[in-house]
């Protein structure tokens, strides 16, 4: 039975039902909550009722920080993709052991705890006129970000046949024309996922946000953060299941987008 | 719970007048109400006020920034959450961003060179309970820790002190209790017996070893909001919790509950950090949160009670069981020594790492 | 010397951004370490003397390394799925592992109490249809801790896998069976080397990132699951000890380092690198 290809293709399949309730469990809780008549959070629900969503739609505040969110993580997510890009096939030419110094700098962020991070950014940008502002969030963000994507993209380029590369040169492409028309599409999962990772990172980013923004300048996270403080009801879980339609839409415009343009829903 | 973000928009007398606290007690505003000297003119000045964010800053905005900005004609800009990494941060750098911050007792107490002294000859705390008035800051609110209890768990076997709470065969399965060293080491000798003029200074070992005796039938909550959820799911029958927060669920229909016997008073107060921009303007603001108005807003809006004696005469009657310094429930209580805490926090804190892991 | 000078405008842009903004003022608070109150090294004494530090920093290797396990374990064959499925599936398998974090922590938190609470829907259902008779706790314990960890960090083992295993030649592994062996043997030693860049760096990413954790196993755990980073905050915020905090953290950095060279010692050997 161990042999079959049958047994290990069902096993994977029931693995991946669980793991996909595994993911889900929470939203779908979330999701019965944002619709609860009860004034504070409780499972089940006792009755049906949109009061969390009316509130939320009347709040200018949360579309407001949510507009703000998409705002930060769409540069972030496309600035620290294409400097975690380079760096990463820079990185994988060099040979001298400079490379392992250089790719711990870089790698950095991941390792620092994020509120010594968020500290000492806080406390630079602050004298740089940094504080508040799109700009000073958008640039944390590509910090803490960039990380991801030279890891994912690194991992690519470790089973990456350097000599694809070599015999486009030698069969007389330019550097970039080698790099665009032969390494990029090769590694193009990994960039993408770096880019996909850069922007779901972004999205969910609390303690460095926390220091850099102002009620006028702020992130989705931080305000829901502000706001559990003293309102524990569903108004929440409504924000939480329309962030979770939104993202749903992204990705299945994404998919049509790309059937449009015929090219292969690759990820 | 009315939304307090939308009413930020109106002037404080329109709110009286339509919100669903309206009382009679208007006609009483006038004796008790005016302070001492006439707002002064800041117009065209500005400040930065920070608090904990959510429906707690909302009513402070209605209850003491709007106000303030009518009688003054300063604008008061809101900021937070309040967080001590970020405020630390800003005093220390030389110039904060924030002029006035709301801020734990403890935390007041453990960081004074944090902050400005009040300037009394702007600031008139002379109305207000001078327990809760300090060197550098004015008590916004007073709230308390009070054994909580959800009454479809217990029925009528409602705990009358923290020993009951203790007690696992009155009460088995598991109590919730909060996640820092203070007030559990007060609580736990209270449940050992000791009465609260005779807890300071506290005998940690003894508090230790009663902890010890119940350690595994309790929930530690770190955060407030899952103090909520363990009292309303009824994930626990009894526990601690913090007055506003019962009322904050009880308001809306849970089945959650405060006793006030042996309850712990504890204060946020107001404070100016060190080198803030716009201290004088701050200090012209700590009289509006002393005004006993715009006290008697928040306890009705909160349950948070008011520093203020004066306040009261304009509470509601439905929200006076709920304030921690209404008479009743001042006398079944006490305030938690915060200059102990200055002392011992530090260290006490590494204790009860210590003991959680243990 | 043109190939050295094109890597070097290739890095340009992430090590100026990294080192301005980020090494530059990161170094300054961590140097208070040994700075603070006089210098010398008495912070670090006074870490490896304390056995509660020791205590939370061994618990926090645990917890992070059982998150790696358990997203190895389960990550490997849900990238293997994502490879070898139709689109349609993975489209879903990406999206389902991605939908935790377009939820908030917050959210997401609440949700599993509810979920795995000894009044929640888990224990509701066993209790129902009679599979015991007591709930059992599923959560304020290393059970939650692991359960909240594992669902966020899994995206991060299962990319990077995904990444390298799409690039692997299904031929490979055509041949080794064509050539008698065993799938088994072939999987193990044909295909899972030939992933090890990717799990390798999954794994790596996830025990770094699980290291930083402490929101999470503050909210979901039980008494003792303590981590660092929640110490690290506590001197920070309460008690503004930035010395201790700073040694904290080139603790958990030195420690991380040498893991990393470990790692990548390993893979030398094998011929592959992170």
């Amino acid at each position: 039975m161990f042999q079959s290809e049958r047994f290990w293709g069902g096993l994977r399949g029931v693995i991946n039902v669980l793991l996909v309730i595994y993911m889900l469990a929470p939203l779908v809780v979330t999701l019965v909550i944002s619709f609860s008549s009860a004034l504070y959070l409780t499972f089940p629900p006792p009755g049906f009722s949109l009061q969390w969503y009316e509130k939320m739609f009347n709040n200018p505040t949360w579309t407001r920080t949510l507009w703000t969110s998409v705002k930060i993580m769409i540069p972030a997510a496309i600035i620290a993709t294409v400097f975690g890009t380079a760096a990463a096939l820079a990185l994988s030419r060099i040979k001298s052991k400079w490379a392992i110094a250089i790719r711990g700098i870089l790698m950095a962020p991941l390792i620092i705890p994020v509120i010594i991070t968020a500290a000492a950014i806080f406390g630079v940008f602050r004298i740089w006129g940094l504080y508040g502002t799109l700009f000073g969030l958008i640039i944390a963000h590509v910090i803490l970000t960039l990380p991801f994507v030279l890891s994912t993209v690194s991992a690519n380029l470790a089973v990456f046949d350097r000599r694809l590369e070599d015999a486009a040169a030698n069969c007389g492409a330019p550097p970039w024309t080698a790099f665009r028309r032969v390494t990029l599409p090769l590694i193009s999962p990994a960039v993408l996922s770096g880019m996909l990772f850069a922007m779901v990172i972004s999205f969910d980013e609390l303690i460095v946000s926390l220091f850099l923004s102002t009620p006028r300048v702020r992130p989705v996270t931080v305000q829901m953060w502000s706001n559990v403080r003293g309102d524990t009801d569903p108004t929440i879980a409504a924000i939480a299941t329309v962030l979770f339609l939104f993202s749903l839409f992204a990705l299945l415009m994404d998919g049509l987008a790309r059937r449009r343009s015929g090219r292969a829903p690759g990820l | 719970m009315t939304d307090l973000t939308k009413m930020a928009g109106l002037s404080r007398r329109r709110f009286l007048s339509t919100s669903l606290y309206a009382s009679a007690s208007l006609a009483a505003l006038g004796a008790f109400s005016r302070p001492a000297q006439a707002a002064a003119n800041l117009a065209g000045r500005e400040m930065v006020f920070a608090s904990w964010g959510g429906s707690y800053q909302a009513a402070q905005e209605a209850a003491y920034c709007i106000p303030f900005m009518e009688s003054t004609g300063a604008l008061v800009i809101q900021d937070g959450p309040m967080s001590g990494s970020k405020l630390r941060t800003m005093v220390e750098a030389g110039e904060p961003i924030w002029d006035a911050v709301d801020v734990t007792d403890t935390f007041l107490f453990a960081n004074e060179d944090l902050f400005e002294d009040l300037d009394f000859n702007i600031v008139d705390a002379s109305a207000l309970d001078q327990a809760y008035v300090h060197p550098k800051g004015i008590g916004a609110i007073v709230w308390s820790y009070n054994i909580g209890y959800n009454s479809d768990v217990v029925g009528d076997d409602v705990p009358q002190n923290w020993a009951d709470v203790f007690d696992v065969e009155k009460y088995p399965g598991k109590r919730a209790f909060r996640d820092r060293i203070y007030p559990m080491m007060e609580i736990a000798l209270m449940a050992d017996g000791v009465a609260p003029e005779d807890l300071y200074p506290l005998d940690i070992d003894r508090a230790f070893r009663k902890l010890d005796t119940i350690k595994d039938h309790v929930i530690w909550y770190s955060s407030n909001s899952v103090s909520q959820q363990l009292f309303v799911d009824g994930e626990v029958g009894v526990g601690i919790i913090l007055n506003g927060r019962a009322f904050d669920v009880n308001k809306k229909g849970a089945p959650v509950h405060v006793q006030w016997n042996q309850n712990i008073r504890s204060i946020d107060y107001l404070v100016i950090p060190k080198g803030a921009p716009n201290a004088e303007v701050a200090q012209h603001f700590m009289n509006a949160t002393a005004d006993a108005d715009n006290q008697a807003l928040m306890a009705n809006t909160l349950a948070y009670a008011p520093v203020n004696p004066a306040a009261f005469a304009d509470v509601e009657e439905s929200v006076l069981p709920w304030l921690a310094t209404s008479e009743e429930n001042q006398a079944k209580g006490f305030l938690i020594r915060a200059d102990y805490w200055r002392d011992n926090l530090a260290e006490l804190t590494e204790r009860w790492t210590e003991w959680k892991l243990s | 010397m043109y190939l050295k000078d094109r890597n070097i405008w290739l890095l340009a842009p992430a090590v100026l951004l990294i080192g301005l903004c980020f090494l530059y003022p990161v170094s300054w608070l961590l140097q208070r370490s040994v700075s603070e109150p006089v210098w010398g090294l008495q912070n670090y004494i006074t870490i490896f003397s304390k056995t509660i530090y020791l205590g939370v920093l061994w618990n926090t290797v645990a917890i992070a390394g059982a998150t790696t396990i358990l997203c190895a374990l389960i990550g490997f064959p849900v990238a293997y799925s994502m490879v070898h499925s139709s689109p349609w599936v993975r489209k879903v398998l990406i999206f389902a592992v991605l939908i935790p974090f377009w939820t908030s922590i917050l959210v997401r938190t609440f949700a599993w109490l509810v979920i795995l609470q000894r009044g929640g829907i888990i224990n509701d259902v066993l209790i129902g249809i009679g599979l015991i008779a007591e709930p059992f706790d599923l959560v304020y314990n290393r059970f939650g801790v692991l359960l909240g960890m594992v669902q966020v960090l899994l995206p991060f083992m299962v990319f990077p896998l995904f990444s390298v295993m799409a690039r692997i030649d299904g031929s490979y592994f055509k041949a080794a069976t064509n050539l008698g062996a065993t799938p088994i043997r072939a999987f193990f030693r044909v295909y899972l080397p030939l992933c090890l860049p990717g799990l390798a760096t999954g794994a790596m990413l996830v025990f770094i990132i699980a290291l930083g954790y402490f929101i999470t196993p503050a909210l979901l755990g039980g008494r003792g699951d303590i981590m660092i980073a929640q110490l690290i905050f506590e001197r920070i915020d309460e008690f503004g000890d930035w010395p201790l905090a700073s040694a904290l953290a080139i603790v958990l950095l030195v420690g991380t380092g040498l893991l990393f060279l470990l790692i990548n010692a390993l893979l030398k050997i094998k011929g592959e690198r992170i």
